[in-house]
C-alpha cells in the first residue's frame, strides 16, 4: 500500500557526469520496498515544476536505529535531465522532499528455484532498478549483468555489482568502455553460451528503444523476460492514464505503466506506437 | 449548498478525469470528506484511448490527451460502481456519447442505477453524425442535445461546459433554459507543444487539452461572465491548486468548485481545500460558505 510522506535529505552528491544520488531518510516508505517499485517525488514547497517526477529505487537500508519506526531510509540515483532534476541537484542535507510511494507492481522474485541462472540487462540509468533485483537474486544464482550506455559514464552501477556474486558485461555505443555496440548486441553475442550453461530468466529496464531491441531479438520464442517500462506520468498511482503503454490484452490494451506496470512481461506489449 | 435536489455538505469536487474511479485515492484522503465525487467519463462502449505519449508538462500547466479511456457503461456499473457508492459523498456520474442517441441511452440507463446522486454531462466531444464537430461548438446541436437529455433523466443535470467556443455565456444560458440544474466550467482549454530537437508533436495525438495552474485566471473570468448570465448555479474549475484559488472562484459567482489537475499532484488538496475554506470562514465571520458566493464586487 503505498502513502504520501515526507523525507529529508541525507546526501545528494554527484557521481559522475550527470548522475547523482540522492539519499532520503524515510522510515514508512524504506520498510515497503520491493524490487523494482518506484517513488514520485518532489520538492517539498515547490510548485515548480508542477508535477512529481517518477525515479526507481535503488538501495535501501532498514538501519539500527534503536526506536524501530525511524529505521529506514533509501536511494534514488537520478539524470539530470531538465527543469526537475535540475533543481533536484540543489538539495541540500535536511532538506524536505515530498513522497509518495512504494508505486507499481516491481518484478516477480524470486523466479521458480529450477532456475540457477539469471540474465539482467539495464541501459543508462535504468540499471537501477535491476540493482535491488540482483540482490535479492542473488544467493544461490549465477547473475550475468549487462550494463550498457551511450558513453563510458553512463555506465552506472559497476562498482555496486561487482560486490554481487556476478558476472558483467559492458557496452557502450562509442566503444570507451567494455564493448562497442548497444547492450543488446553485446548479449545476443553471448547469448548462446549462457543458454548452454541452463534456463534463465531475463530481466530487463532502460529506454523504450532498447527493450524493443530485446522483444525483437528474443522474437516470438518463449521465454521469461520482465522488463521495467520508463514514461512521463502524471499522477504515478493510476489516476490519470496517462502513461500507458499498448499491449496484447483484448479488453484494455493500453496499460498504466505506474499501475499495471512498470514491469510488464516483454512478450505481453505490441510495438510500433512511438 | 444545493445543486437541483442535491444537497451538498461543502463545495468541494473532484472533477472527471483526475480522480480516476475513487478507489486510486484511497490510501492517500479520506474520500468521505469530498462534497461529491466525479469519476472518469464514461460512454456507452469502452474507449481505448489515445496514442502516447498522452501526458506533457508545461509552465505551470499540464497538457493530456488520453482520449477518454474508459471501460464502457456496463463495467463501469459492474467494477466501479460498487466502490463508489461506499464513499459516503455524492457520486457525480460524468458521462459523454459520440451521438445524440448515445447520450440519451446513457443518461436514460444512469437514471435506473442506484447510488448515483446527479450527472455532468460532457459536450466537448465530436458529433461523429456531424462531421466531428464538438456538440458544444453548434449551439443548436447542444441546445437539442441538452433537451433530449433532460427529458431522459430526473437526476439533477450538470452540463460541463467546454472554453473552446466563442461564446460561452450563450452555451451556459442554453443549458439553463433547456432544463440543466448546473453548468460547469471550464473543461480543458486545446493546446499543443513540439519537440524542437525530434520536430515531433510532445502528444501523441498532437492536439491536447491544457489544464492547470496557468489556465485559472481564464477560467475565473469566464465563470464571473457566465454567473452574470444564469441563474442555476455554476460549478467552477480550472488550475485551482489552494483554498484561495477556490475562494476565488466562489467570489466570482460559483457555488461549487472542483479539484482536477492537484488531485494528481497532490492527492490530499482537495480535503485542504475543504479546511481552508472554513478557515478562511472563520477568519473573515462568515456563517456559510453560500454567504460568500458572487461577493465579488468590482
Amino acid at each position: 500500500m503505498p502513502l504520501q510522506t515526507q523525507g529529508i535529505v541525507l546526501k545528494n552528491n554527484k557521481i559522475q557526469s550527470l548522475y547523482f544520488l540522492l539519499e532520503i531518510d524515510c522510515p514508512s516508505i524504506a520498510t515497503l520496498i520491493k524490487p523494482g517499485q518506484f517513488v514520485m517525488l518532489k520538492i517539498y514547497g515547490s510548485q515548480d515544476p508542477l508535477l512529481r517526477r517518477p525515479f526507481s529505487l535503488f538501495k535501501k537500508d532498514l538501519g539500527r536505529h534503536r526506536q524501530k519506526e525511524k529505521r529506514g531510509r533509501f536511494s534514488i540515483l537520478y539524470k539530470k535531465v531538465g527543469r526537475g532534476t535540475q533543481k533536484m541537484t540543489e538539495l541540500e542535507k535536511g532538506a524536505r522532499v515530498d513522497i509518495i510511494g512504494p508505486l507499481g507492481n516491481g518484478f516477480t522474485s524470486p523466479p521458480p528455484l529450477s532456475f540457477r541462472n539469471a540474465i539482467l540487462i539495464g541501459g543508462g540509468v535504468g540499471i537501477v532498478s535491476l540493482y535491488p533485483l540482483a540482490e535479492a537474486l542473488e544467493a544461490g544464482r549465477k547473475l550475468s549483468v549487462f550494463i550498457g550506455g551511450k558513453t563510458k559514464t553512463d555506465i552506472l552501477c559497476l562498482k555496486d555489482f561487482k560486490k554481487l556474486n556476478s558476472n558483467i558485461f559492458v557496452a557502450t555505443e562509442d566503444g570507451s568502455l567494455g564493448h562497442q555496440g548497444t547492450v543488446i548486441d553485446l548479449f545476443l553475442s553471448k547469448r548462446e553460451k549462457l543458454w548452454r550453461e541452463g534456463p534463465s530468466p531475463i530481466y530487463s529496464s532502460g529506454p523504450l528503444g532498447m527493450l524493443k531491441g530485446l522483444a525483437r531479438a528474443l522474437g516470438s520464442k518463449r521465454f521469461l523476460c520482465e522488463a521495467s517500462f520508463e514514461a512521463r506520468m502524471a499522477c504515478g498511482f493510476g489516476a490519470c492514464w496517462g502513461c500507458v503503454i499498448k499491449t496484447k490484452d483484448p479488453r484494455t490494451p493500453y496499460q498504466r505503466v505506474c499501475k499495471e506496470g512498470p514491469v510488464f512481461n516483454l512478450g505481453k506489449i505490441i510495438w510500433g506506437d512511438r | 449548498m444545493t445543486i437541483g435536489k442535491l444537497k451538498l455538505k461543502n463545495p468541494v469536487m473532484v472533477a472527471s478525469g483526475t480522480f480516476g474511479f475513487g478507489e486510486e485515492y484511497q490510501d492517500f484522503m479520506e474520500l468521505d470528506r469530498l462534497g461529491a465525487i466525479i469519476p472518469k467519463g464514461i460512454s456507452l462502449k469502452p474507449m481505448v484511448g489515445n496514442l502516447p505519449p498522452r501526458i506533457f508538462e508545461t509552465e505551470g500547466g499540464i497538457l493530456n490527451s488520453i482520449g477518454l479511456q474508459n471501460p464502457g457503461l456496463h463495467q463501469f456499473i459492474k467494477d466501479k460502481l460498487p466502490f463508489l457508492t461506499r464513499i459516503r459523498t455524492h457520486l457525480i456520474v460524468n458521462f459523454f456519447g459520440n451521438t445524440q442517441k448515445e447520450y440519451i441511452e446513457l443518461a436514460g440507463c444512469l437514471n435506473e442505477v442506484p447510488g448515483i446522486s446527479g450527472l455532468e454531462m460532457n459536450i466537448s466531444c465530436p458529433n461523429v453524425k456531424q462531421g466531428g464537430i464538438a456538440f458544444c461548438s453548434d449551439p443548436r446541436m447542444t441546445y437539442r442535445l441538452v433537451r433530449a437529455v433532460r427529458k431522459s433523466t430526473q437526476l439533477p443535470l450538470i452540463v460541463k461546459l467546454s472554453p473552446n467556443v466563442t461564446d460561452i455565456d450563450s452555451l451556459a444560458k442554453i443549458a439553463e433554459e433547456e432544463g440543466a440544474d448546473a453548468v460547469s466550467l471550464v473543461n480543458t482549454f486545446k493546446a499543443m507543444a513540439i519537440n524542437i530537437h525530434s520536430r515531433k508533436p510532445e502528444l501523441g495525438n498532437i492536439i491536447g487539452g491544457l489544464s492547470g495552474p496557468a489556465i485559472k485566471p481564464i477560467a475565473l473570468r469566464m465563470v464571473w461572465e457566465v454567473s452574470q448570465r444564469v441563474k442555476i448555479p455554476v460549478i467552477g474549475m480550472g488550475g485551482i491548486v489552494k483554498a484561495e484559488d477556490a475562494i476565488e472562484f466562489i467570489l466570482a459567482g460559483a457555488s461549487a468548485i472542483q479539484i482536477g489537475t492537484a488531485n494528481l499532484v497532490n492527492p490530499q488538496t482537495s480535503t485542504e481545500v475543504i479546511q481552508g475554506i472554513k478557515k478562511y470562514l472563520a477568519e473573515n465571520k462568515i456563517h456559510h460558505v453560500r454567504r460568500l458566493i458572487g461577493l465579488f464586487r468590482p
